[in-house]
C-alpha cells in the first residue's frame, strides 16, 4: 500500500450505499483521559485511558429522490443507525482497504442548507454508540 | 453516467428552443450569426466518492450578428435578458437535466459581451458560462 489520493472511499447507512452522494468521510475515535497524577509523579501529570469513544462526520450532497440520502436521514432522526466506511479507495474490506463499522445516533440533520448559486449539500456528525468494529476481510 | 458529447448536445437542444437561433455543438468554419456555439471549459472530477459528482464548466459563444447593424443591440439585450422567449438562460434552464443526463445545470453568468473579429467582420457577442453538475 502506497500513499493515495482519497477518491473513492466506500460509505453506507444501514446497508444502502450512500458513496455517490458523500465528499467526506471522517471517523475520529477516542480514549478518555483520566488523571492519576499523585504525589509519586515528580512533578508530572500521569494520565491512563479511560472511556473509548467515536464521532462520525459526513459532507453530503443532498437528493430528495426516494431511498435517496435525504430521505434516508429524515426517517432515521432520533435513532440509532448503522454507518460502515471502508478506506483506502477500497470498495471491500481488505488488509490495504479496511472496513469501520459504527452504529451512531443520527441526533441532528440539516435538510436545507446553502445559498443561491451553491450546489446543495449538508454536513452531519453523529457520535458512536458501543464499540466500532474493524474489519480486513 | 453522464458523457460531454451528450451533455453539449442537450445544450444545443435546449438552445434549440429559441425562434431563430443556431446552435452547434462544434465550432463551424464560417459561423453564420445569429448563432450559438456550446464549448467545453473545464471538468471537475471526484466531487463525491466514487465518481458521484463530475462538474462541468461550458462556455456558450453567442454571436449576434454585424456590429454595424442597428437591430444588433436589441437582439442582443433579449439574448441576455433573465425571462422572455429570447432568454438564453431560459431556454438552457428550460431541462435542467437534459432529458435525464445530469443532475442539474444553471446558467451562472453572461459575460466578455462585446464585438469580436472573425474573418476580418466585426460582430456583436457574448459568452455565458454554464455550470453542469453530473
Amino acid at each position: 500500500m502506497a500513499k493515495f489520493v482519497v477518491t473513492t472511499n466506500a460509505v453506507t447507512l444501514n446497508g444502502t450505499d450512500i458513496s455517490g452522494n458523500c465528499a467526506r468521510a471522517e471517523l475520529v475515535i477516542n480514549a478518555a483521559e483520566v488523571d492519576t497524577t499523585d504525589f509519586g509523579s515528580a512533578g508530572w501529570t500521569e494520565v491512563i485511558g479511560g472511556l473509548k469513544s467515536g464521532t462520525v462526520s459526513l459532507d453530503f450532497h443532498s437528493d430528495f429522490g426516494s431511498g435517496a440520502v435525504s430521505e434516508l436521514f429524515q426517517d432515521l432522526i432520533g435513532t440509532i443507525g448503522t454507518v460502515t466506511l471502508i478506506a483506502g479507495n477500497g470498495t471491500a474490506a481488505s488488509a490495504t482497504t479496511p472496513q469501520y463499522t459504527a452504529e451512531v445516533l443520527v441526533n441532528s440533520f440539516t435538510p436545507v442548507a446553502g445559498a443561491v448559486g451553491d450546489l446543495s449539500t449538508f454536513s452531519v456528525s453523529f457520535p458512536t454508540t458501543g464499540a466500532v468494529s474493524y474489519a480486513t476481510a | 453516467m453522464a458523457s460531454i458529447t451528450n451533455i453539449r448536445n442537450g445544450i444545443v437542444t435546449n438552445l434549440g428552443t429559441i425562434s431563430g437561433l443556431r446552435a452547434s455543438a462544434e465550432v463551424p468554419d464560417n459561423p453564420s450569426p445569429p448563432i450559438a456555439i456550446v464549448n467545453l471549459d473545464s471538468v471537475e472530477y471526484d466531487g463525491a466518492f466514487n465518481n458521484g459528482l463530475t462538474t462541468y464548466s461550458f462556455q456558450v459563444t453567442l454571436i449576434v450578428g454585424r456590429a454595424a447593424e442597428r437591430t444588433m443591440q436589441r437582439k442582443l439585450d433579449a439574448y441576455s435578458d433573465v425571462t422572455g422567449s429570447q432568454s438564453v438562460k431560459v431556454a438552457i434552464e428550460s431541462d435542467k437535466t437534459l432529458s435525464g443526463e445530469v443532475y442539474d445545470l444553471r446558467v451562472e453568468r453572461s459575460s466578455s459581451i462585446g464585438s469580436i473579429t472573425i474573418q476580418d467582420q466585426t460582430y456583436l457577442a457574448a459568452e455565458f458560462t454554464v455550470t453542469v453538475y453530473a
